[in-house]
């Protein structure tokens, strides 16, 4: 029988991180089928308590179609962050076990664990990408949360991978 | 079960990680079989579909009846593609909680409750899916949902949610009496 040496693991607060994401991505799929028509009522609320931002001319025609674009549009942020929720968690927590079984040098480890648990907030963008669609319309939210959340906290995400695969290649080599 | 250790990870029972994959397993025959006999699916769910013409609201005009029939297909080749993603995350997810909460929690009896919470949610859940598809050609879509969330998604899908945040609590606190 083949009996491998006891495995060591990230800290806690990676860990948690990590299934954080994973709670929040299943409560937020639970919530979008439970709740689907408040969450539209109230998306359809803060639409129209902002409507300089979302560009309504008056015309009922437009305006209707302006609001059904930017309601499905802050709906499909939520359901970006239940499926990204999800799998960032798991990503998070198998990558960073993978740090902590792998990755020699306690400081390598903890510039690995910083990079992959800031990319593990990466779903978060989601939720903002959602509130802000509804507050300040469609183009202007998702430009704020692509420029100011995704597309940091992903690089944040592709660097963590990325040490990380040098490391295994270092160790191979 | 392995008890826990402060700095190394606990192993899940074997019983749990069996779950995992075979969760893991169906949900790759699953994707398989989607794409191997789409056409046979389709077909199978058409035909039981026009046997029952009153439970999908058919009234006999073609044009009127394909489109019933077209959205219905459209909802039960989701509710496959759902099952399929589902089995597969919700495996990785059963695998990386429970070991978790074999390293975290100290308490045997909690860790017991949650560690089968998570394993008997996370594998049920997609299950879900499942039965919607194959109960849409004979109760219709919107009844065979009905059926799938009460009896399907709400008991498993709770029993999952209700385990994470309580395996997240456990965390939390290990984690403040680390740094303390």
């Amino acid at each position: 029988m083949i009996r491998s040496r006891p495995v060591r693991r990230p800290p806690l607060g990676v860990v948690l991180v990590a299934l954080l994401m994973l709670a929040l991505g299943e409560t937020a799929g639970a919530a979008m089928s439970r709740l689907k028509p408040e969450i539209q009522r109230y998306a359809a609320a803060r639409i129209a308590a902002n409507p300089a931002a979302h560009g309504f001319s008056g015309s009922a025609e437009y305006d209707d179609e302006v609001r059904d674009r930017a309601i499905f549009t802050a709906e499909a942020g939520l359901s970006f962050f239940h499926l990204h929720g999800e799998g960032v968690g798991l990503v998070l927590f198998f990558a960073s076990a993978l740090v902590a079984a792998v990755v020699p040098g306690r400081r390598a480890r903890g510039v690995l664990y910083a990079l992959l648990t800031l990319g593990g907030l990466f779903p978060l963008g989601y939720l903002v990408y959602g509130a802000a669609v509804l507050e300040l319309g469609r183009d202007a939210g998702v430009e704020l949360a692509e420029h100011w959340i995704l597309t940091p906290l992903g690089v944040s995400a592709i660097a963590g991978l990325a040490g990380l695969a040098l490391a295994l290649a270092r160790r191979r080599a | 079960m392995t008890e826990p250790d402060s700095s190394t990870w606990g192993v899940p029972p074997r019983w749990v990680l069996l779950i995992a994959v075979l969760s893991i397993v169906a949900a790759e025959v699953g994707g398989g079989a989607m794409g191997r006999f789409k056409i046979e699916l389709t077909r199978w769910a058409r035909d039981r579909m026009l046997a029952q013409p009153s439970v999908h609201g058919l009234v006999g005009v073609r044009d009127v009846d394909e489109r019933i029939l077209d959205e219905a297909l459209v909802k039960f080749d989701a509710g496959l593609r759902l099952f399929h993603m589902h089995a597969e995350g919700m495996g990785l997810v059963i695998v990386a909680t429970s070991m978790i909460a074999v390293t975290v929690i100290q308490h045997t009896a909690a860790r017991r409750a949650i560690v089968t919470l998570l394993t008997v949610g996370g594998a049920g859940y997609p299950v879900g899916y499942l039965a919607w598809s194959a109960l849409i050609p004979t109760y219709g879509v919107e009844r065979s949902k009905t059926i799938a969330e009460w009896f399907v998604w709400v008991p498993f899908g709770t029993a999952t949610i209700v385990a994470l945040w309580c395996l997240a609590g456990f965390v939390a606190v290990r984690t403040i009496k680390s740094e303390s």
